[in-house]
């Protein structure tokens, strides 16, 4: 068996939604990830991210093309795949009726983990997000966020090769984000691979080894975030905080035609695809009579990088 | 085997911690028995003839029927439960394959609607004085396990093809309605309008029931049980096939 965990190949899924057209949720995806690598797909709504997902996790079935799960094909071979991925859905999952407790070892069970180990893991995961004080409640009378909790703490029930996460982080606190991301590292180290879906760029830009960005169902960009920012060379991001902030400087931004802006109270954030002489010339035009206090220009961040690469016109 | 052990730990341990689930799985065909049952037997003057034997020992068959039906139809509705939980699509991506998964389902209410078959009867016979004969009821375990598994099938068919809640509970209305009065749960057939018989005769309920009364209390003539149970099988066989193809077709 290879280094690799994933492998997709032209890989089409067109939904036939009854009195509407056809969509093509996934048009040609062609890419490969490897083993121990923490892998983004990013996309903004409808890109096909969810799809590609479903099509990887054997709930649904490609149009045409090829996704294997290391080295199994998903449509010849799907309880192999099963066998060896877990699944973060998008929506909440899960078994409403049952305690926290009830959900992992459950959870386990279906995985083949037997009775003791099953327990033993449980107290530890359970203590690991901060859910032993829940553990006999049922997940019915959780909040929601301590539902998506219990959802996700499942997968560190098992030791499946590849981990699949579509949006994990919604709905979690800031502090156990943090963890979770720690953990995922971890995971990584040990061999795992992680799959993730994101909205949030900057969990995705902190985490992600490997990122592929998708628009309605194709790749636009791939590679690691270095690569990425390469590819949207001359992306600069200023910020500049104002003593004051003056009256007409949204309409001197909007002049500049930046890729996005943000004002809040003295201070401006905005990003120019420009040469970096112009640049330094806008920044200079901005200070200009003006009391700053403070400047910084930095290369694109993800988020840039994203916005450009989605709005491209085909 | 251990993804059907897995179903089996699920689902009872959603039973197990769910009284309320213990009390319509287990008791609510002898509580219909002892009330209906008793109620009709009543009514109709005791002792009653019908097919030869009191309401009450006729009425048993039908009611163990009418729990299959029951119980199969309640099963199929958690499909929406856990859909609506998200623990449906889930679990299609653990281990085990779509057949695995319904036919874990389908043992586990056919293992508890053995359970409630040996309520039902147990208590019946006692209480009623119902005359089980002893040298039928593996016949009878037969008649209540393949009913229960081929009507499990049946509603999965339309819980997996269905996507509203609200639209599957009027099919199931209608079903009910259709399916048990115009069977032989409740009545014998014999002095029923021609165009009754004949309906009542085309539906698997009648096939089902018939076979548990025979198996009961000896009633009917086994050259037709054995048709009617053939053709049960098949019924049970092809919504097995269409089940697992409509579970396979979840997007």
């Amino acid at each position: 068996m290879g280094a690799i965990a994933l492998e997709v190949e032209n890989l089409v899924k067109v939904y036939h939604p009854r009195r509407q057209s056809p969509v093509r949720a996934v048009d040609g995806m062609s890419f490969g990830v490897a083993r121990g690598t923490i892998f983004g797909l990013l996309g903004p709504n409808g890109a096909g991210k969810t799809t590609t997902l479903k099509i990887l996790n054997t709930l649904i079935q490609p149009t045409s093309g090829r996704a294997a799960v290391e080295g199994f094909d998903v449509v010849r071979h799907p309880l192999e795949v099963r066998r060896r991925i877990s699944v973060v859905l998008q929506e909440t999952a899960t078994e409403m009726f049952l305690s926290v407790r009830d959900n992992l070892l459950t959870f386990a069970r279906f995985h083949g983990i037997p009775s003791a180990e099953a327990r033993r893991r449980a107290d530890d995961v359970l203590e690991r997000f901060r859910l032993a004080d829940d553990a006999d409640r049922k997940v019915q009378d959780l909040s929601g966020g301590n539902r998506r909790r219990v959802q996700v703490s499942k997968v560190f029930m098992v030791r499946t090769p590849v981990v699949f996460m579509d949006e994990f982080s919604t709905g979690m606190d800031p502090i156990l984000k943090r963890a979770m991301m720690d953990w995922l590292r971890e995971e990584a180290a040990r061999g795992r691979t992680i799959v993730l879906t994101t909205q949030i760029l900057g969990e995705a830009e902190e985490l992600c080894d490997d990122i592929l960005i998708m628009n309605r169902g194709r790749q636009v960009a791939r590679g690691d975030l270095h690569a990425l920012k390469l590819l949207s060379e001359g992306v600069y991001e200023v910020v500049m905080t104002f003593d004051a902030l003056p009256a007409s400087i949204e309409q001197e931004l909007a002049q500049l035609a930046p890729l996005r802006m943000k004002i809040n109270q003295n201070t401006i954030e905005v990003a120019f695809k420009a040469g970096e002489g112009q640049v330094l010339e806008r920044v200079s035009a901005l200070a200009r009579g003006r009391r700053v206090l403070r400047v910084e220009v930095s290369g694109a961040s993800l988020e840039d990088i994203f916005v450009e690469l989605t709005q491209r016109k085909e | 085997m251990s993804a059907l052990a897995a179903i089996f730990y699920r689902e009872g341990r959603i039973r197990v911690t769910n009284l309320t689930f213990v009390f319509w799985d287990l008791f609510y065909p002898l509580g219909y028995l002892l009330v209906f049952g008793v109620g009709v037997s009543a009514a109709l003057g005791a002792p009653s003839a019908i097919a030869g034997a009191s309401y009450n020992a006729f009425f048993l068959a039908g009611v163990l029927g009418m729990a299959s039906f029951g119980i199969a139809s309640n099963t199929a509705w958690s499909f929406f439960l856990d859909r609506d939980n998200g623990i449906f699509f889930e679990m299609l991506t653990y281990p085990l394959s779509r057949a695995q998964y319904l036919l874990g389902r389908m043992l586990f209410t056919v293992f508890i609607s053995l359970l409630q078959a040996g309520i039902t009867v147990g208590l019946g016979c006692w209480l009623l004085r119902i005359p089980v004969e002893v040298a039928r009821l593996p016949l009878l375990v037969l008649g209540v396990a393949g009913g229960t598994a081929g009507w499990f099938y049946f509603y999965a068919i339309f819980a997996l093809r269905i996507r509203r809640n609200d639209v599957f509970n009027s099919v199931t209305s209608v079903f009910y309605f259709v399916f048990l009065f115009a069977s032989s749960i409740f009545y014998p057939l014999e002095p029923l309008p021609r165009w009754f018989r004949w309906t009542a005769l085309a539906n698997p309920v009648t096939w089902q029931v018939d076979l548990l009364r025979f198996a009961s209390i000896g009633a009917g003539a086994p050259r037709q049980i054995l048709l009617e149970a053939l053709a049960f099988a098949a019924f049970a066989v092809l919504s097995f096939v269409l089940a697992v193809r409509c579970l396979g077709q979840q997007e």
